[in-house]
C-alpha cells in the first residue's frame, strides 16, 4: 500500500532505554564467551522460530505443496517492512523452517534481516494476523509491527 | 409555510454485511456483552489507531449503531474522527481484520493502521 504522510507524520523515535547498550556489549560478548545466555539465541544463528498458534493457523491454511514465504522489502514507515504471502515457488534458494509438517520459506537476502526472529500469528478482536516479532535485526519499529529499521 | 428545516444526517457508522456477520457471529459466543466498541487512541506513525473492544454496556456520552441487530457503540473521543465511516470486515488466509473505510482521513501510515485526520 502506498504511503502518503500527512502533516502530523511523527517520526518514530528510537526509545533511548540503557537496556540497548548493554545488549549490544552482551552480544559481543556472548560470541566469545562460552557461558551462552540460553535463553536467548545468538544472533549469528540464522533460524526463523514459529510459534504455537503460527503453527496451527498454516495448518489450516496450507494445502499441500504450499509455503508460507516471508520477504522483507523496502517500505513503511520505518524504511523496510515484511509481506507474507502463501505461495507454492519454492526455488532451491529459499531457506525452509518446517515444524509439524507446515513450512515458512524465505529467501536468501530476506534472512539476513529476520533471522533469529520469531513468527507468531496474532489473534485479537480487530485484527488477526502474521506478525514477525522479537527480530534480533530490527531496531525499532512502527507499532503495526510490519515496517521496521535495523541495526547498524 | 413549515419555517422547518429538514438537516441532512448520516449514520455515525455503516457496516457491511461482512462486517454485521462477524460481529453477530463473536456476540453470540459471548452473551454477557451487548455490542463492541469502537474508538480511537494516539499511537502509531501516523497519530492515531482504532480500537476494538466487546462491551457490557452503554456509557452515557457513547453513541450506538444498531444495524441488522448488532450492536456498535462509538466512544465520545471517536465520534467526530469516525463521521461516515464505513466499517467492515476482510478476511483472507493471511490475514483477518475489521477495516475502517474513513472519509475524513488524510494519510495513513503504509500498514493501515494508523491514521491522521
Amino acid at each position: 500500500r502506498l504511503a502518503t504522510f500527512g502533516g502530523t507524520h511523527q517520526v518514530p523515535r528510537v526509545p533511548q532505554t540503557p537496556r540497548s547498550p548493554q545488549t549490544t556489549a552482551l552480544r559481543r560478548f556472548s560470541s566469545t564467551s562460552a557461558q551462552e545466555n540460553l535463553d536467548v539465541p545468538p544472533p549469528s544463528e540464522d533460524k526463523i522460530h514459529l510459534t504455537e498458534s503460527c503453527v496451527k493457523r498454516l495448518e489450516e491454511i496450507l494445502e499441500r505443496g504450499e509455503y508460507l514465504r516471508i520477504h522483507v522489502e523496502g517500505g513503511g514507515c520505518s524504511g523496510f517492512q515484511y509481506k507474507f504471502s502463501v505461495v507454492d515457488d519454492k526455488t532451491n534458494e529459499d531457506r525452509v523452517f518446517e515444524k509439524r509438517g507446515v513450512s515458512v520459506i524465505v529467501d536468501p537476502d530476506s534472512l539476513e534481516f529476520v533471522k533469529g526472529a520469531t513468527v507468531d500469528y496474532t489473534n485479537e478482536l480487530i485484527r488477526s494476523s502474521f506478525q514477525v516479532l522479537r527480530n534480533p535485526q530490527a531496531d525499532h519499529g512502527c507499532s503495526c509491527g510490519s515496517s521496521f529499521s535495523i541495526k547498524l | 409555510v413549515s419555517k422547518r428545516k429538514i438537516v441532512a444526517t448520516r449514520a455515525a457508522l455503516t457496516l457491511t454485511p461482512s462486517a454485521v456477520n462477524r460481529i453477530r457471529l463473536l456476540l453470540e459466543d459471548r452473551p454477557e456483552y451487548i455490542g463492541l466498541k469502537v474508538g480511537v487512541k494516539t499511537r502509531g506513525c501516523n497519530g492515531l489507531t482504532y480500537t476494538l473492544d466487546y462491551t457490557k454496556e452503554k456509557h452515557k456520552s457513547d453513541e450506538e449503531v444498531l444495524q441488522d441487530g448488532v450492536r456498535v457503540f462509538i466512544e465520545k473521543k471517536a465520534q467526530l474522527t469516525l463521521l461516515g465511516t464505513e466499517m467492515d470486515f476482510v478476511e483472507t488466509k493471511l490475514t483477518s481484520e475489521f477495516i475502517f473505510n474513513n472519509p475524513n482521513i488524510k494519510g495513513t501510515c503504509g500498514c493501515g493502521e494508523s491514521f491522521s485526520v
